[in-house]
């Protein structure tokens, strides 16, 4: 079978590629080496396995952790793969996935071990096991509520009694995620309910109070906005169920022999979910989509069709399908998604394209990135990461060729390339299955993303012009604003802390109320800042913990965003610590870097900044810097300082 | 269905990839089942580990027990029968 001629339904994951051959054949042939075998599965799971494979594949990584030597974790974690575990609230059976997900996970290099707590209420569960939990929590909590668990149910057409049971079913799942949470200082994620196919349903349903379809959609919009409001992510079952169709997703069968709540045919798109959104929590979705013009962008070749001769827009049901594309591109511009193009033509022919045809509705400005010539496409994704410094990882290609794809795929394995079907009015159903771009929370940040990248753009060519990097820096008219962690800011400061993974010395993660923790800590030293130059607002680019003990200052955790590298800003930072931490009469500041798969970036920062090594470990160096000996530096920038905190 | 019914007159070649499904879902690389293993001779082959049994046999024959089936399924026989039953 042709990899994409079949149209697929959207559990089978249409957008990864189909396995080849027999998965029992490919596990006995695993190499020896634990590390080896996990990056053969890691490499296996990439294609779109069901849902019993998926468990099979879980299943031997579970075996190999098993087994594995202690100090496994960190050799995993230098190779990319982040060992994290989950704890699963469910009041019907949820082990049958456990080993699904764990399939499902190393496709996004997680090593996840999961904690099933099944067949009961969570609440006397967290109730037994709270203290244990505290001990050793879990990174992330699934509550993974159904209809079957909160029983909602109310007399019809009684207004009153309907807002009265939901009201309560929110209380209850919002009571579960606080003591949840609050055992485990980790993110919690909430389910929506899926209707059910068996209940009674009239059309009329939506507008009648009592009714299945009114309690179960007036609750899910209810929980999903309440638990944006707490900080609490989401898995919407619902629209999972909406997605595959009601009848396939709900399993009658499995709910009377087993207490399934879906059908098991439906576990690979819901592990796939799961994980995005721990993926997008850790920081891990992706944000780059790179898009081929011919024949993906518009139809036609441009270099042999010309402009007039392209596909696109009214006119055409091919034309409309590439256009839908657009819309769809320009939409997920919009949500903070950086749009590049990489094409194998003549770059003034294509961007003649982009400025004179009348159908195009992504234009030259919302491209961050062009690199149209006759080189691979490989070597074009990799020049545009490097030019936008952001991480290979990040990327998604969009090609329609499959030739082009399977090239990008083997020498990138780190790009996604979703397959599509042949016919482009397919495409954007399975793009937008694929979940790639997943947020795991929104800030005004992310909607001015693409703006920072296409200013950096113009920065570099600002730099080109001069030549000279301090000539340069001081041509941008740079102004760093800093402030202690506020209300304001919170959103994004745990943004920064959950998310960022290159400029940070430790890794240290905390949750939004560990951050409001923090501004009333006495001891506690912090800084929030925001980067301004001739460019734009590059928004808040940096935060920094410190933690003050007596005449010593320890810097718990600091954080900058890779768009302001080469700026000079840590150095303005450090400036403004040593004289916060003077006042105080600290006399040493501490700093700690504690290696990663991804943090190599600052292995040298408090090097840079002067600091003197004091101690080695495992390849964790720890820094000290003497209050007195620290020299006023003289920095291309202006520095606004703000001590009191706003309130929130 | 063709690779199913390839198989039709053969209850050893079901019987084969049953003992795969059997050892990827009893979690057990060693196990050998014959038509004559009853549910009751293998400890790990309990009521969740049967519906496993159940999906991982309907996913690779490409078929669908019913109800009853599940619920009366206790051998490998059985298992096997009812594979053939509906292919």
């Amino acid at each position: 079978m042709s990899a994409s001629s079949a149209k697929l339904p959207p559990h089978d994951l249409p957008w990864l590629p189909r396995p080849a051959g027999h998965l029992r054949d490919q596990l006995s042939a695993l190499p020896g080496d634990p590390m080896q075998a996990l990056a053969s599965l890691q490499s296996l799971a990439q294609a779109g396995w069901g849902e019993a494979e998926l468990r099979s594949i879980g299943r031997k990584v579970r075996g190999i952790l098993k087994s594995a030597p202690a100090n496994f974790g960190s050799e995993a974690r230098a190779q990319g793969l982040v060992p994290i575990r989950l704890l699963i609230l469910s009041a019907s059976t949820a082990s049958h996935i456990a080993d699904a997900l764990i399939g499902t996970a190393i496709r996004f290099r997680f090593l996840l071990e999961v904690v099933v707590a099944e067949y009961e209420e969570p609440e006397p569960w967290l109730d037994r096991n709270g203290a244990a939990l505290k001990d050793n929590p879990p990174d992330l909590v699934l509550v993974a509520s159904d209809s079957r668990m909160l029983k909602l149910a109310s007399p019809l057409d009684d207004d009153a009694a309907a807002e009265q049971m939901i009201d309560a079913a929110i209380a209850r799942i919002s009571r579960i995620a606080e003591v949840a949470g609050r055992a485990t200082a980790r993110p919690v994620i909430l389910q929506t309910l899926a209707d059910d196919p068996d209940a009674t349903r009239f059309n009329m349903d939506m507008g009648l109070p009592g009714t299945p379809r009114f309690l179960i959609s007036d609750f899910n919009r209810r929980l999903a906005r309440r638990a944006r409001h707490d900080s609490r992510l989401v898995l919407d079952v619902n629209a999972l169920a909406n997605l595959v169709g009601l009848s396939a997703w709900s399993a009658g069968r499995y709910w009377y022999a087993a207490k399934y709540p879906f059908a098991t045919a439906m576990v690979p798109l819901y592990a796939d979910n799961i994980m995005r959104i721990i993926a997008a929590q850790m920081g891990r979705s992706r944000r780059v989509l790179v898009l081929d013009l011919d024949n993906t962008m518009w139809g036609g070749i441009v270099g042999d069709d010309g402009i007039e001769g392209l596909v696109l827009g009214s006119g055409s049901p091919l034309g409309e399908a590439h256009a839908a594309l657009q819309r769809m591109a320009l939409s997920l511009k919009q949500r903070g998604i950086i749009l590049c193009v990489s094409s194998k033509n003549d770059e003034t022919i294509a961007l003649d394209a982009f400025r004179n045809h009348p159908e195009m509705i992504l234009k030259e400005d919302d491209i961050v990135a062009f690199r149209v010539n006759w080189e691979d496409k490989a070597a074009n994704i990799k020049a545009i990461a490097d030019a936008i410094d952001l991480g290979l990882d990040s990327f998604v290609f969009l090609d329609d060729n499959p030739a082009e794809r399977k090239r990008v795929r083997d020498a990138l394995p780190s790009v996604a390339v979703p397959e599509l079907p042949e016919d482009p009015s397919d495409w954007l159903m399975v793009i937008q299955a694929a979940g790639y771009f997943e947020q795991a929370t929104f800030s005004r940040e992310d909607q001015l993303r693409p703006g920072f990248y296409k200013a950096n753009a113009l920065r570099a060519a600002q730099m080109e012009r001069i030549g000279n990097h301090d000539d340069y820096l001081r041509s941008l008219g740079m102004r760093l604003s800093i402030a202690p962690f506020d209300g304001p800011g919170r959103k994004r400061i745990a943004q920064l802390i959950s998310k960022s993974n290159q400029f940070n010395l430790t890794t240290r993660r905390y949750s939004e109320a560990e951050i409001t923790a923090l501004q009333s800590d006495p001891d506690a030293i912090t800084v929030q800042a925001r980067l301004e130059d001739i460019f734009g607002d590059n928004g808040m680019i940096s935060t920094v913990i410190c933690r003050r003990d007596g005449q010593r200052c320890d810097v718990d955790s600091w954080i900058m965003s890779c768009r302001v590298l080469g700026r000079r800003v840590e150095e303005a930072i450090l400036g403004h610590l040593v004289a916060q931490v003077r006042l105080l009469g600290v006399t040493e500041i501490i700093g700690r870097y504690i290696p990663t798969a991804r943090n190599e970036l600052v292995r040298d920062h408090y090097n840079r900044l002067g600091f003197a090594q004091i101690a080695a470990e495992n390849g964790e160096t720890v820094w000290r810097l003497a209050v007195d000996s620290y020299c006023e530096k003289d920095l291309p920038m202006t520095v606004d300082v703000r001590r009191v905190a706003e309130p929130a | 269905m063709d690779h199913a019914s390839e198989n039709l007159a053969s209850s050893d070649a079901i019987l084969a990839r049953v003992q795969d499904i059997f050892r990827a879902e009893l979690d057990d690389d060693a196990l050998v089942v014959g038509l004559d293993t009853r549910q009751q001779d293998l400890k790990s082959w309990d009521s969740l580990a049967h519906i496993r049994l159940v999906s991982g046999i309907e996913s690779e024959f490409d078929i669908q027990f019913s109800l009853t089936e599940i619920e009366q399924i206790t051998t490998v026989k059985q298992f096997v029968d009812a594979i053939q039953a509906h292919c």
